[in-house]
């Protein structure tokens, strides 16, 4: 896992998927599409990690950018490979349940049952939590900015939480490329928790184990009671439907075009080096304004901040993307605007095309 | 006339002094040096050992076992913080009792918060006694049976063939009580661990009583992160299971004609003295 060489690399497709990988699952996310609604955050946790030490978790998670995140100040946490050689991973740290945010107790018995007229708010220690930073982000009104950014597990095909484990109980799926925690390998160490820099392995603090995102494998593998085929629920239930769901390596799906032809689609700190399937359109703002409300030719949100979260190429992708836009507003016809516009979810979700492979 | 008689009896007084001194030292270096470095006495199970502070651990003899981080590639693996461990042992009644005893400020038995870890101890045995196995956590080939005990989660029984690899036993020979006293530097864990010397299984290391059985030991501090591969190791010791414990019997025959050699050298050097101060008068 920790090298890559040329052999991996699939005789018909110039697709990078991981050794011992036969496909790769992936997801791309336009977050000009998101609206912060937090329906796949529920969606997510109502499927999978509702309670048993699993209160803190959430494998998905949208928080808005710029900002603390979730947990807070992941970013800055370690983790990830010192280089793209794989060689060497970064040292990370295990966040405290005060930067994950720590479910509150709420004066719910003094208002339901002891008449108490005090408004509904949390008992104690609310200083902290997910979200806690909502909406806020940065600038100066009237040129103020803000965006969401949904984030699940990047299934990345150099995991190194992977490699961080000691006892090999995290791994990458052959069929599909999904990493997975073996609960039964699990001991609890959590160097995988600390080895991940985006923070999407979490501690169990009941089962002693360590748990991530499954990708909703069993949902992919037709496990539901329908035995029909269905993408992750995060996806599924968004309600601006702003996520693709398929594979890296099926060159007539979108998620190769937009990533590979077009190179629109990026991933989450690529300087982490553990190559995210999750990828982003990155957000595409109007331009600012002056006091008197009039638009001028500056970028609202800094493409120096955008280069920190996605990198030195968001800044083709966002010309290219500029490109296209001018190119319709012309009467000209644009692919890549088919393909950021669609609305067909026989295309948005192209799960079942190696099935007979 | 009375102060002659003074002088000599003194004189013989010093010799007779030196003659038991000399003779002390010789007898006594060889039972001292009797046990080397690297081994752990058993004492026959006498007392009460069914506790960590039960009153039979005070006839046990005790080995100061040194500790140093293990070599692993977790991160900070070289970051560890116990340094030694007191290793008892004692075997009876078809009972084998360790009791180990180490040096740690802070009690942590909890693992319920992302950051929690738990103190915890391991004893670790070749699954085949006739041969050592690599010490970090055995090999494939040469396995090693561990009693793990942590405060969180009490006694387990492992099987190892390399780091990574620890699998637990379905029904565990071992059980382990502990208990944690004292406060700031005098603070320590106290464990216990009972095995029936009879107990056998696959992969479970047999415990001889007719030869030495290797033993190594490892200590995690869990509020200083140490879990895993990060944590305090000894070298291989050993158990001394078998008979004449007292080590070759030409030892003690060539410290005997030692001590009978000096003894008789004193005895003629204070006789000598003697004469030639009596001479001189």
């Amino acid at each position: 896992m920790s090298s890559q060489n040329d052999q991996s690399q699939s005789e018909d497709t110039h697709i990078n998927v991981a050794d011992g990988v036969d496909h790769q699952v992936a997801m791309v996310m336009d977050l000009n599409k998101c609206i912060g609604c937090q329906t796949c955050t529920i969606a997510c946790k109502s499927l999978w990690t509702e309670g048993g030490g699993r209160e803190y978790m959430y494998w998905n998670n949208v928080e808005t950018k710029p900002g603390e995140g979730y947990p807070r100040g992941w970013e800055d946490s370690g983790g990830g490979w010192e280089s793209g050689e794989h060689k060497e991973r970064k040292t990370g740290e295990i966040p405290s349940e005060e930067e994950y945010g720590r479910p509150w107790e709420f004066n719910h018995s003094e208002i339901m049952y002891e008449g108490s007229d005090e408004p509904l708010r949390p008992r104690e220690g609310a200083e902290w939590g997910p979200n806690w930073d909502e909406d806020q982000g940065a600038g100066e009104y009237p040129n103020s900015y803000y965006f969401y950014l949904p984030r699940i597990c990047n299934h990345c095909t150099h995991p190194s939480c992977v490699e961080a484990c000691p006892r090999s109980a995290l791994y990458k799926r052959a069929e599909d490329g999904i990493v997975l925690v073996d609960q039964d390998r699990c001991r609890g160490y959590r160097y995988c928790v600390e080895g991940c820099p985006y923070k999407k392995v979490y501690y169990n603090t009941v089962s002693k184990n360590s748990e991530k995102c499954i990708f909703c494998y069993p949902r992919l593998e037709g496990e539901g009671p329908d035995g029909e085929t269905y993408a992750p629920a995060c996806a599924e239930e968004c309600p601006p439907q702003l996520r693709l769901v398929g594979f890296l390596d099926d060159e007539a799906g979108p998620i190769y075009k937009l990533v590979e032809e077009y190179e629109v689609a990026l991933p989450l700190h690529p300087e982490f080096h553990t190559q995210p399937n999750v990828y982003y359109i990155p957000p595409y703002a109007p331009p600012q304004h002056t006091d008197e409300g009039e638009t001028v030719d500056v970028e609202r949100i800094p493409r120096q901040y955008l280069e920190e979260l996605f990198g030195e190429r968001v800044h083709d992708a966002l010309d290219t993307i500029e490109r296209e836009r001018q190119r319709v507003r012309q009467g000209g016809e644009s692919e890549l605007m088919e393909l950021l516009q669609h609305k067909n979810p026989a295309k948005q979700y192209r799960l079942e095309v190696f099935e007979d492979a | 006339m009375r102060d002659t008689t003074s002088k000599r009896r003194r004189t013989l007084l010093v010799a007779a002094v030196v003659a038991v001194l000399v003779t002390l030292s010789a007898v006594a270096a060889p039972l001292a040096s009797a046990r080397p470095a690297h081994e752990i006495p058993v004492a026959p199970a006498t007392g009460d050992l069914s506790g960590p502070t039960t009153d039979g651990w005070e006839d046990v003899p005790a080995a100061t076992v040194p500790l140093a981080s293990a070599p692993s590639s977790v991160p900070n693996a070289d970051q560890t913080s116990v340094e030694r461990v007191h290793v008892q042992a004692a075997r009876g009644d078809g009972q084998l009792h360790l009791r180990l005893q180490w040096h740690d400020a802070t009690r942590d038995v909890a693992t319920n918060e992302t950051r929690a870890f738990a103190d915890s101890v391991a004893v670790q045995f070749p699954v085949n006694t006739s041969s050592r196995p690599p010490i970090a956590m055995g090999g494939p080939t040469n396995r090693v049976n561990v009693w793990y005990w942590s405060g969180a989660t009490g006694t387990e029984e492992l099987l190892a063939g390399g780091a990574g690899s620890t699998t637990r036993f379905q029904n565990p020979s071992v059980n382990a009580t502990a208990v944690h006293r004292g406060s700031g530097e005098n603070a320590t864990w106290t464990v216990v661990y009972t095995r029936d010397v009879g107990a056998s299984g696959a992969n479970r290391t047999t415990i001889a009583d007719d030869g030495d059985v290797d033993v190594a030991f490892a200590v995690w501090n869990g509020s200083n992160s140490e879990r895993a591969g990060r944590k305090s190791v000894s070298e291989w010791h050993y158990f001394p299971f078998g008979p004449g414990p007292e080590g070759p019997p030409y030892e003690t025959v060539l410290w005997t004609v030692a001590g009978i050699a000096i003894v008789g050298v004193v005895a003629v050097t204070a006789f000598g003295v003697h004469r030639a101060r009596g001479g001189m008068r």
